[in-house]
């Protein structure tokens, strides 16, 4: 099956902080990111709640260590914020001294600028103007700017597949790995708040005007969040060879289909339960040695319901402790599965479970509650879930090194 | 990339007659507006009509094109669907983005929303199809369709047999006047059968979607074997020379035909001109006049390569009178662009 591929490096920003020690302390202190939008132009602004970083485009910018915001999306920002971290993470390696590629997710690329230049570019009116916008309508952009400014050739592209998007970009990195394509990838996914995307879910009504419930009787569902969050896999020969640090290793994987409904899952959770079942049967694991579960938890009434028989349906009496750590990060969509990854990598590194928030009253159509408390307890292998519209399911297992 | 990879059965909609139809004998098709649309076939049949009255173009062209892709071969179930698109359903994002402004906020129909998330044809394939299996899609401008080839020759090497390949792109007004603020197509108005003569900067639009069965086995009625592909991002003129050189060096072989996406845009004319002089005495034909430019316009390319390797001839009535055709169609090698930052080979073969 080829080589092992470890973590070696991660990088995030959400609402939760800028780097990843501030996320772990935020999860430590139990703080939710989640609070009203700043920065998005929207009649929702102070009804619906999100979770947003609290820098203007310009502070990312300089965090990102960019003289100015020219060209750059805040989808581009936020990625390259989060990717300078990973590669600091990972000890900081020569991406041209191995086969490095870069994969990238997103839901809407540069949608957070297109809206905002969107009636003066169609005007034939105003041809010549905001020449460098042209190409913010697409989901490659902010990936080719990454890419450029941390020197990354070798292999480049961007995956799309809705809310399982960074997971399905970890996935195929592993594969490349595995492969021989590639020695290294770094891969995880970039979204910055746009209205598009508030008012995308607030017209399907499954938008919480309070902080989201998930797997609570009395869910309402999600609250939306930003960011990006990347992790740099390595195959076991690099990590040798260049003595690299490993924080966990992603030993699991598997991407299904619901072909069920175009935004809604199947009642029983059955391409979750297919690709929990999958991953974890790769990952060698048997069922008793997975300790916690960062569930996909959107708090919508669909997700958390076909999710919850899923757990139920593969772990029959013995699910492990399971939370949603939406409540902390909002909805990141195509960020969310590295987000969520490297919460799992945190779980492994600090031996915590974390909370699952706002839960009072158990879902009468489930047995089983999530983990409500932040507790230490002995975690060797946590599944990560992302669910999205289109019915694309994805599983990742990532255990201790 | 080195992995056995079969094309079993191919379809494409496009600006072209493509959509079963006989393309030795079909008329070129050509445009004065610098936008090649596709020809629509009837969709009643292939898609559900409750379905079909909300689906924007490109959602109609994608789901149609797999969907009869599929029948072609018997209707297997593939091991997994894989696609590129550049832009996904630009006509739902266009009015999701207008109705937002116009209904301020309120009362927008999720329809729009929801179709222009840029999995939806994927989404509504593995509906159509009631395929649960690896199902995945790739957004990344000019390399996503080369994208998706990857990935789908990744799944036949760990051992999948069988895997729907494809790639669509809409062209629509807007986005026309949108990439014409950069200056993206060609000031003057050109027939479309006469592009590569006129070398100046822009192109002309085009769209369409084609889809491949792929599979790990060769079989009797296999289109061809993609015997390599080799995908660039921002080459250097050395790069882009040895991507080649090690390309062919590693399959032995040197082209019949050099079938490439060159387009008349003399910014980036270059890289077509470099190809060219490194493969001298090998004939060179584009399929940028017959399809226009767009991301993902190197599958109609690979789409039809195929279908001359099967065939042993070209549709020369698509072409200039003295294009200067090979004797043999065995090898053919495809080269295409995007805008300077983008390149991707593929390497075609005809079946021993």
């Amino acid at each position: 099956m080829g080589q092992r591929v470890l973590i070696t490096g991660v990088g995030i920003i959400t609402a939760m902080g800028d780097d990843v020690q501030q996320h772990l302390e935020r999860l430590l202190n139990v703080r939710s990111g989640l609070g009203f939008t700043d920065y998005v132009n929207t009649v929702h602004q102070h009804v619906l709640p999100v979770a947003e970083v609290k820098h203007t485009d310009a502070a990312l910018a300089t965090m990102a260590g960019l003289p100015g915001t020219d060209g750059y999306t805040r989808t581009t920002l936020l990625g390259l914020v989060a990717m300078q971290e990973a590669l600091r993470s990972a000890g900081s390696p020569d991406v041209q001294n191995a086969r490095t590629g870069f994969i990238n997710a997103t839901t809407v690329g540069g949608m957070v600028e297109t809206e905002r230049v969107y009636f003066d570019l169609t005007d034939p009116a105003r041809e010549g103007e905001y020449v460098a916008s042209a190409d913010l309508l697409d989901c490659g952009d902010c990936t080719q700017h990454i890419a450029a400014a941390v020197h990354i050739d070798e292999f480049v592209t961007t995956i799309s597949t809705a809310c399982s998007s960074a997971a399905n970009a970890l996935m195929l990195g592993a594969r490349m790995i595995k492969q021989g394509l590639l020695d290294r990838a770094i891969c995880g996914g970039t979204e910055a708040l746009t209205r598009f995307t508030i008012n995308g879910f607030n017209s399907l009504k499954n938008m919480d005007r309070q902080p989201c419930r998930p797997f609570d009787q009395q869910r309402n569902g999600l609250n939306l969040g930003e960011g990006a969050a990347y992790l740099v896999l390595e195959s076991e020969a690099l990590v040798q060879q260049r003595q690299a640090h490993v924080l966990a290793e992603l030993t699991g994987y598997a991407n299904t289909n619901e072909a069920f409904h175009a935004t809604a899952p199947s009642p029983e959770g059955d391409g979750a339960f297919a690709a929990m079942r999958d991953a974890l049967q790769m990952s060698g694991r048997s069922l008793d040695q997975v300790q916690y579960i960062n569930v996909h938890g959107t708090a919508t009434l669909t997700n958390d319901a076909a999710e919850g028989k899923a757990l139920q349906r593969l772990f029959g009496q013995a699910v492990p402790p399971f939370s949603s750590t939406k409540p902390f990060t909002g909805h990141t969509l195509a960020a969310a599965g590295a987000v969520e990854a490297i919460f799992s990598v945190l779980a492994i590194r600090q031996q915590v479970l974390f909370p699952n928030l706002n839960f009072s009253e158990k879902m009468e159509e489930l047995d089983i509650v999530p983990n409500t408390e932040l507790r230490t307890a002995p975690v060797e292998n946590v599944i990560s879930n992302s669910f999205g519209f289109g019915g694309n399911n994805a599983s990742l297992v990532i255990s201790k090194f | 990339m080195n992995f056995p990879c079969y094309i079993q059965h191919q379809c494409a909609i496009s600006p072209q007659h493509t959509f079963k139809a006989d393309i030795f004998s079909a008329p070129l098709v050509t445009t004065d507006d610098n936008m090649l649309q596709v020809l629509p076939p009837d969709y009643a049949g292939l898609i559900p009509p409750n379905a079909l009255r909300r689906m924007s173009k490109v959602l109609k062209m994608g789901l149609a094109t797999a969907v009869q892709c599929l029948a072609d071969a018997g209707h297997p179930q593939p091991d997994a669907i894989i696609t590129g698109t550049g832009k996904g359903s630009l006509q739902d994002m266009e009015k999701f983005i207008k109705d937002i402004v116009t209904y301020q906020e309120t009362a927008l129909n999720p329809t729009q929303f929801i179709q222009s998330t840029f999995n939806a044809v994927n989404g509504l394939i593995a509906l159509q199809q009631q395929n649960t299996r690896y199902n995945n899609t790739f957004v990344h401008r000019g390399l996503s369709f080369e994208s998706a080839l990857l990935d789908a020759m990744l799944q036949l090497a760990e051992g999948k047999q069988l895997v729907l390949l494809g790639g669509f792109d809409e062209v629509t007004a807007d986005q026309f006047q949108i990439k014409s603020h950069s200056g993206w197509w060609k000031k003057e108005k050109i027939h479309s059968a006469d592009l590569l003569q006129h070398v100046s900067p822009g192109t002309i639009a085009g769209e369409g979607a084609a889809f491949f069965l792929l599979g790990d086995q060769p079989a009797a009625n296999s289109y061809a074997k993609i015997a390599g592909i080799r995908l660039l991002n921002r080459p250097g003129a050395a790069k882009l020379e040895g991507a080649l050189q090690t390309l062919l060096a590693t399959h032995q072989v040197q082209p019949d035909l050099l079938l490439s996406g060159r387009n008349g845009d003399s910014n980036y004319q270059h890289f077509y001109e470099q190809i060219s002089a490194a493969l001298p005495g090998v004939p060179e034909v584009s399929f940028k006049p017959l399809s226009g430019e767009y991301e993902t316009a190197h599958a109609f390319g690979m789409w039809l390569g195929a279908e001359m390797i099967k065939a042993g001839k070209a549709p020369q009535q698509w072409f200039p009178a003295d294009t200067p055709w090979p004797s043999k169609l065995e090898n053919v090698l495809l080269y295409n662009q995007y805008y300077g930052e983008q390149h991707a080979f593929i390497l075609l073969q005809k079946m021993a």
